[in-house]
């Protein structure tokens, strides 16, 4: 067990290695003037002179990588252009916002994928399965972008039931900053009249969110529970007369647990990612608006950032589910044979 | 759709298609959905009413209109015909999404098959580059490489290239990996067959099915993360008619004229659909001992 | 066929749906607070530093000057200064203040802080120094005593007076406290303020959201009363069109600018919010880069300028806006209808074309305009339609605000064509005829970078001339000038338009505010 957790986390520290190598070929090699990319979209050529020689970008690429690598370990990532503070500072800032959207995206997908998926299954091939093997695919192809604007358009457009955009209405004192997450923050503060409106704002975001992952989780579900479903032992229970729904409620969720939380902890990277277009949609502050804002003003250093901030969290939450299905897994093998 | 032999001289191969499409009803859609895409990409600027609508033209006294008879999807801000410019935009995507796919697939396959074929150190080397760049979300690494080149259709199309490569390498990889131990490959190198000679008759064309199948469902998921570019603002310029690009144009006019992000959006979802289904029927025909959901 | 029925069934059906009635406006305890949001951020607060409509709203909200400007047609009315006497000659300005005016410390508002307040604007050098710095000097910034003020002008300067209102009065004890290395205490008063004004910072977020607090004991009292007086102001930046509507319709937000013409025109005839237009002073211009690029030929300049489609201008307002017929707007002293003001002659505009470089066109030119603004976006594809047919391509290209200006600075970087609205900051025709000197070049207001030594000549002497009649055909001659020169294409005058919940009182229009920006001293809230 040790061995393997040793090897893996050796391969995570080589990929945050090849990431901190990607991320310098893309700051210093892709665009053209790295210099003028540096000194930000507000410089006079004197200033971009100084930043190429104060930057050492006249060294060679090694030198330059180096340097790169020690600013990256004393945690200096720039500053940024649009909102005047350092980077590091708007990170701290808009990383828990998306945590949050995250991590309810996850739980949504997983509290209502579920339930479906096995749902489905039992009513296998008649038009509710058809229902939802239909509406899985379609996860995977729906432009999130644009279900969100169609959602905004329904919910908040036309019926007024959910807000247009935010994390909190405008005039609404934010809790006090302890976790970063405003719905937590709110409840540990007790305000719950501010987490009800968090929550308000949080909703549509969020479900827009999961919507991929609702998809995937669905179809492993359903996958799982057609198995045990055809399984022997399933049908020598049903041959004894057990009722068919304790069957369903407690063997078919041990076996499609796994994969199923296997599945959400690798889709947690990918759904950070996709922050980047549904912050951008529901005017969401976390770290998708500030990448995607930063990219548009042509303000280069906090997209790095971001970009960096992203990758190294991916590569965690893919480690932690390596990690723990080389720990649950042996038991779980046993425990269905 | 040329890659794959199928000999229709033989009766049995024809009524295996139709049992396919038959038994699966939403491959048909798929092929249904991905056929109608080529046409409108091809032919889509003869049926539409005027196809400079696409390049910039401007009816300002009819603009922002809806649906109806003389312009199906209703118009636009500058008065240009959304059906016009969503049909044109096909063109674009494809393009798009066929320049991503194939750069992608002519990088990662022979770097796939070389690491699967001869693996030792090559294959250490290729793989742990690969996995580099798999370990931050395609979407965000595309955005990086966009805002450092800088916006534009061609960048774009360019970072998500970057971004799809590793794909088809840890897919050709994973193949001939396998095909490297079967029998008949053993057998031509026991008998003194080149790598060269190996490759190009056994390893290549075996890995041609699941190419073929991985590349039909990137071109819709390409299509769909241009777009996404697109709509942050980093795609295509106007007046030209992506999809994604009208579809943050149309943000502003949320939601009183609807139409107008409505159905770029909804052809965005019908390509990405068809070529999904698609693909999982190609696996069906090409590739059926895989595991189906 | 059928779904489009439906669609179009379910497009009359949309139309009788509303979005729910609003919610309360924001309450401070008993007190209203405003909320106001429009797209643009204010990142550097400093009044000495730069000044656009968002920072210049809460400048105004925040600091005091000497004097005011209120109303339409626009007037100067005292303000910390209660009165004020010229010399004979003209060149000296005595300035008597109020004596109870103090700033949000308590410290009072004393000539000090006025001869400091105008030493600094002078020294820094940025944002409002322009207005004043060719006649100004520190040394000429006397504080008589505890309550007077004497400046000595290098010269002559009949418009000194519309500019003081614009120069805003810091406390010197409060910015030289957090002064670091001989910078004038910028960095800290970015983000901070040492003010006397009717509000004070209470929550400061410059990209999202700034609250104010209204100064109980604010020196000058409340124009509606001590009951009506709102708790405070919010400014709340929310960048797209769409969702700051949908904020104004819920009641999220009371008041909003910076939106499309369409929206005006259906907020007008939403039930709980009325529309304040008024004929506007603001040019809308798309300056051209006289020093780069093609349109370094007047020529080509010209060409641009005939292939223009103005109409398309009025079509995109939806008709709430006035063609230029000058580079000074009418209403403005000295303004005539300019003879040869170019309109759409395309045969006109291939004429000028033949004489340039590229008789044929077959160049491409960068129209960059402020990314949020609707309106600049869809005039720069009306250029890009119009200038097809002089084989000239656009490039339209959306830029956040402080990269435009940025870039525009020096002529090597300016896009081609830069589409901006430029406020005159007072009624005096001196300010516009000023954007077209060699001394614009520098500021948002001379992104063409335009260098006609006779029309600087011409300028000046204009500014300080005494003889109205003798002024008047100065400026006439400068207005031929300017439009022979062409330095931008220019296209209209909007109406300035403001949309706001009908509970929204005292709100007072003054065209020499900046685009969107209001005053929201005299502002409140009714009682439902």
């Amino acid at each position: 067990m040790l061995g393997v957790l040793s090897r893996r986390l050796g391969l995570t520290l080589g990929m945050l290695f090849g990431l901190v190598v990607i991320t310098f070929l893309i700051t210093n090699v892709a665009p053209a003037d790295p210099a003028a990319l540096a000194a930000g979209p507000d410089a006079t050529p004197d200033m971009v002179a100084t930043i190429r020689h104060e930057y050492g970008l006249d060294k060679p690429l090694p030198i330059q990588f180096l340097r790169y690598v020690g600013d990256l370990a004393r945690g200096r990532l720039g500053h940024s252009v649009v909102t005047g503070h350092a980077v590091t500072t708007d990170l701290a800032r808009f990383l828990p916002a998306s945590l949050e959207l995250v991590l309810l995206a996850m739980v949504f997908a997983v509290v209502v994928g579920v339930p479906v998926g096995m749902a489905a299954a039992v009513r296998r091939n008649r038009a509710f399965d058809h229902l939802v093997r239909i509406l899985a695919v379609s996860g995977m192809a729906l432009p999130e972008f644009w279900v969100g604007l169609l959602l905004l358009l329904v919910f908040s457009g036309w019926l007024g039931w959910l807000p247009t955009g935010g994390q909190l209405s405008v005039a609404t004192a934010p809790p006090a900053p302890i976790t970063g997450m405003v719905l937590l923050d709110a409840l540990l503060e007790g305000r719950f009249a501010v987490f009800a409106e968090a929550l308000r704002h949080a909703i549509l975001p969020a479900f827009v969110l999961s919507l991929p992952a609702l998809a995937a989780v669905v179809r492993v579900n359903r996958a799982e529970m057609i198995e045990v479903l055809q399984s022997d032992y399933v049908t020598a229970a049903r041959a004894h007369g057990v009722a068919p729904s304790r069957i369903v409620g407690v063997l078919a969720l041990k076996n499609a647990m796994l994969p199923t939380l296997a599945m959400i902890g690798l889709r947690f990277g990918w759904m950070l990612g996709s922050t980047v277009l549904v912050e951008t949609v529901f005017d969401w502050p976390g770290i998708g608006l500030y990448a995607v804002d930063s990219a548009v003003a042509g303000d280069f250093k906090p997209v790095m950032g971001a970009t960096l901030a992203i990758g190294v969290l991916f590569m965690l939450a893919n480690l932690l589910v390596d990690i723990a299905y080389g720990w649950l897994d042996p038991r779980v093998r046993t425990a269905s044979s | 759709m040329s890659g794959i032999a199928l000999r229709t001289r033989s009766p049995r191969r024809l009524r295996f298609l139709v049992w396919i499409f038959a038994r699966n009803p939403s491959t048909l859609l798929g092929l249904l959905l991905v056929a109608a895409f080529l046409v409108l990409a091809a032919f889509g600027w003869l049926i539409v009413p005027d196809p400079r609508d696409a390049t910039g033209a401007m009816h300002l006294a009819s603009k922002l209109l809806p649906p109806s008879a003389s312009h199906w999807f209703g118009t636009d801000e500058m008065g240009d015909d959304i059906f016009t410019r969503v049909v044109m935009g096909t063109r674009t995507s494809l393009w798009v999404g066929l320049t991503i796919t194939v750069i992608a697939a002519l990088v990662g396959t022979p770097l796939g098959v070389a690491a699967g074929y001869f693996g030792g150190r090559t294959r250490a080397v290729i793989m742990r580059i690969t996995d580099v760049f798999l370990c931050v979300p395609g979407l965000v690494l595309a955005l990086a490489i966009v805002a450092a080149l800088g916006p534009g259709i061609l960048h774009g199309v360019v970072a998500l290239a970057i971004v799809w490569w590793p794909g088809y390498v840890r897919l050709i990889e994973a193949k001939a990996l396998t095909l490297r131990a079967e029998p008949f490959v053993e057998a031509a190198r026991t008998m003194g067959a080149s790598d060269a000679r190996i490759l190009a008759t056994h390893i290549l064309p075996n890995c041609v099915s699941p190419l073929v199948i991985k590349a039909s469902m990137d071109m819709g998921l390409a299509i769909l993360a241009a777009a996404s570019l697109g709509f942050i603002g980093l795609g295509a310029k106007p007046p030209a008619p992506e999809w994604g690009a009208m579809i943050a144009t149309a943000r502003s006019y949320m939601p009183e004229y609807w139409w107008y992000s409505f159905f770029p959006g909804l052809f965005i979802f019908l390509t990405v659909l068809g070529f999904n289904l698609f693909g999982d029927g190609l696996r069906d025909i090409l590739d059926p001992r895989s595991a189906r959901g | 066929m059928r779904r489009r029925d439906l669609l179009l069934t379910g497009s009359a059906a949309m139309i009788g749906l509303r979005p729910r009635p609003a919610a309360a406006f924001v309450r401070e305890g008993d007190r209203k607070t405003l909320v106001f949001s429009g797209n643009q951020p204010v990142p550097v607060l400093d009044p000495h530093v730069k000044y656009d409509y968002s920072t210049r709203m809460m400048q105004q909200s925040i600091y005091d000057a000497l004097a005011k400007y209120v109303d339409n047609p626009a007037r100067v009315i005292p303000w910390l200064a209660k009165n004020w006497e010229t010399s004979a000659d003209g060149l000296t300005w005595t300035f008597h203040l109020v004596e109870t005016a103090k700033f949000h410390n308590g410290d009072p508002v004393d000539a000090e802080a006025v001869r400091y307040s105008f030493e600094r604007g002078l020294k820094l050098n940025k944002g409002v120094a322009w207005m004043l710095k060719d006649d100004l000097d520190p040394s000429g910034i006397v504080a008589v005593d505890a309550h007077t003020v004497r400046m000595q002008l290098r010269r002559v300067f009949p418009g000194f007076l519309s500019f003081v209102p614009w120069w805003f009065i810091v406390n010197p004890k409060q910015v030289t406290a957090h002064q670091a290395n001989d910078d004038y205490g910028q960095q800290w008063l970015a983000v901070n303020e040492a003010g006397s004004g009717p509000f004070s910072i209470r929550r400061w977020d410059p990209q999202a959201v700034m609250d104010l607090a209204a100064v109980a004991d604010y020196w000058k009292g409340w124009p509606e009363g001590e009951q009506k007086r709102p708790g405070g102001v919010i400014y709340r930046v929310i960048r797209e069109p769409a969702p700051r509507k949908a904020a104004l319709q819920r009641g999220e937000v009371d008041m909003v600018t910076d939106m499309t013409p369409q929206d005006y025109d259906q907020l007008a005839k939403t039930a709980g919010i009325k529309v304040s237009s008024n004929p506007g002073m603001t040019p809308f211009t798309i300056m051209l880069n006289t020093q780069h690029g093609p349109t370094s030929d007047v020529n080509f300049r010209k060409a641009l300028a005939y292939a223009t489609d103005y109409n398309a201008f009025l079509q995109i307002e939806n008709g709430a806006a006035r063609l230029l017929d000058s580079p000074i707007p009418a209403g403005m002293f000295g303004h005539i209808a300019v003879p040869d003001m170019p309109r759409q002659d395309v045969a006109k505009a291939l004429e000028y074309l033949a004489k340039t470089q590229w008789p044929k066109g077959g160049v491409t030119l960068e129209y960059a305009y402020v990314a949020g603004l609707e309106v600049e976006r869809q005039i720069g594809l009306a250029m890009l339609n119009a200038l097809q047919k002089l084989d000239i391509t656009v490039n339209v290209t959306a830029v956040p605000w402080p990269t435009l200006v940025a870039r525009g600075l020096k002529a090597e970087t300016a896009p081609a064509m830069i589409a901006v609205y430029v406020t005159p900051v007072s009624t005096d025709p001196d300010v516009v005829a000023s954007q077209y000197t060699s001394s614009a070049a520098g500021s948002y207001w001379g992104m063409h970078h335009l260098q006609d030594p006779e029309l600087d000549k011409m300028v000046a002497a204009a500014r300080i001339e005494p003889d109205q009649a003798k002024r008047k055909t100065q400026y006439a001659a400068i207005q031929d000038r300017i439009v022979a020169d062409q330095p931008a294409i220019f296209g209209m005058v909007e109406d300035r338009r403001w949309a706001m919940r009908d509970y929204v009182q005292g709100f007072d229009f003054c065209p020499v505010r900046l685009t969107g920006e209001v005053d929201f001293y005299p502002m409140w809230i009714a009682a439902s």
